[in-house]
């Protein structure tokens, strides 16, 4: 049997394990080990050593499981928490800023209906102020429901503890 | 059937509601996994750590090979699946994708360390020593880790880990080569070739040891 032989039974006997090989490669490795006690030893420690690594077991820690999957709900409870934060400040954002841009007109708006309807500046000027009051006030409406989601929050922890 | 949910760790290990959600899964597929990820639903990540805590566990440690640190590892995957679940589109085998992120994790938290690959994140010149068994293990896993299992441990462990790794998540966890790909994120050549330098070098190596 020549040395080429050989060498195409070791890559094939790999190459079976690895990618595949063709039916009619496996026809001939087959012949071939049948016939070649190296090649056939070479075969069967190549099984061997895919059997022994598929035979390997290692010990789980204890609660591995149940110790991740509350961190993760942790995590998870503080990424839903995360986005209502950006959309707090988005809102203030756009508030203050459609606030700034109109206070000119709301000021004239308010004088004039003020004047009209024959109510006291003062009256009409405290409406101003409400109006430049309104976005801090739903902040802050936001602010106490965010708080009542933590104590909520705090509640399930002690609870998982 | 879920090929995601699929594989050498069944519904037994599961336990009650998750069992539930297995059987649920058995009948739709990767992309219902997909949709439950995007949700960040608690539920379906439960199950899923689950399902995959021995594979990814037995993945982490084998590419760490050390205890403590593929147990952090192992917390730090999920949580980064929680966060990027979105990222996962269904189209590829769950496992992969999850491999993928713990293989990321060592390797960022290996070049904090400043070296240069995940070899020598294993090198028993460099670091501890591995330590795959278990602190307290059981009478029957005492009687179970005979000669072969510790020949075979010992002979991995001489192994450079970007061969030991690629053996392990070809003939462990037996995924394909271009999955294979997708966890190193390399050519499906470059797997190949590390596939054979591997087996070659631990048939050689358990030659020795049994020598």
């Amino acid at each position: 049997m020549t040395q080429e032989l050989h060498a195409r039974a070791e890559q094939l006997i790999a190459q079976e394990r690895v990618e595949g090989i063709s039916t009619a490669d496996q026809i001939w490795l087959q012949q071939h080990l049948a016939e070649c006690a190296s090649c056939a030893a070479r075969a069967g420690a190549t099984e061997q050593a895919i059997r022994s690594l598929r035979g390997l077991s290692v010990a789980l820690p204890p609660a591995l499981a149940s110790r991740t999957q509350f961190r993760v709900r942790m995590r998870a409870q503080q990424l839903r928490g995360e986005p209502r934060w950006r959309l707090v400040w988005a809102a203030c954002g756009v508030s203050w800023a459609f606030g700034a841009a109109t206070a000119p007109y709301v000021w004239r708006g308010l004088e004039w209906a003020g004047n009209r309807m024959g109510v006291p500046n003062i009256i009409w000027e405290l409406g101003f102020g409400l109006w430049w009051a309104l976005p801090a006030a739903v902040v802050a409406v936001i602010l106490l429901m965010e708080n009542a989601g933590r104590r909520s929050e705090a509640d399930w922890k002690r609870q998982q503890n | 059937m879920c090929a995601a949910l699929s594989g050498p760790t069944t519904a037994a290990a599961l336990t009650g509601s998750a069992s539930l959600l297995f059987s649920t899964f058995m009948a739709d597929d990767t992309k219902s996994l997909a949709l439950g990820l995007r949700r960040r639903d608690p539920e379906v990540l439960d199950a899923l750590i689950e399902q995959y805590q021995y594979r990814l566990f037995r993945y982490l440690l084998y590419i760490t090979g050390n205890r403590e640190r593929a147990e952090d590892f192992f917390q730090e995957t999920w949580i980064r699946v929680l966060e990027r679940g979105h990222q996962y589109d269904g189209k590829s085998k769950f496992e992969a994708w999850l491999f993928s992120i713990a293989r990321h994790l060592v390797i960022d938290w290996q070049r904090q360390k400043k070296a240069q690959s995940l070899d020598a994140l294993t090198n028993p010149e460099e670091g501890a020593p591995m330590e795959f068994a278990g602190d307290d293990p059981s009478p029957l896993h005492l009687f179970l880790a005979q000669e072969s299992e510790a020949t075979v441990q010992a002979s991995l462990e001489r192994l450079p880990a970007i061969y030991r790794e690629v053996l392990l998540l070809r003939f462990q966890e037996e995924l394909g080569l271009a999955e294979i790909a997708t966890v190193l994120s390399a050519p499906i050549s470059t797997v190949k070739s590390r596939l054979y330098r591997g087996l070659e070098d631990l048939r050689g190596l358990l030659a020795g040891e049994a020598a």
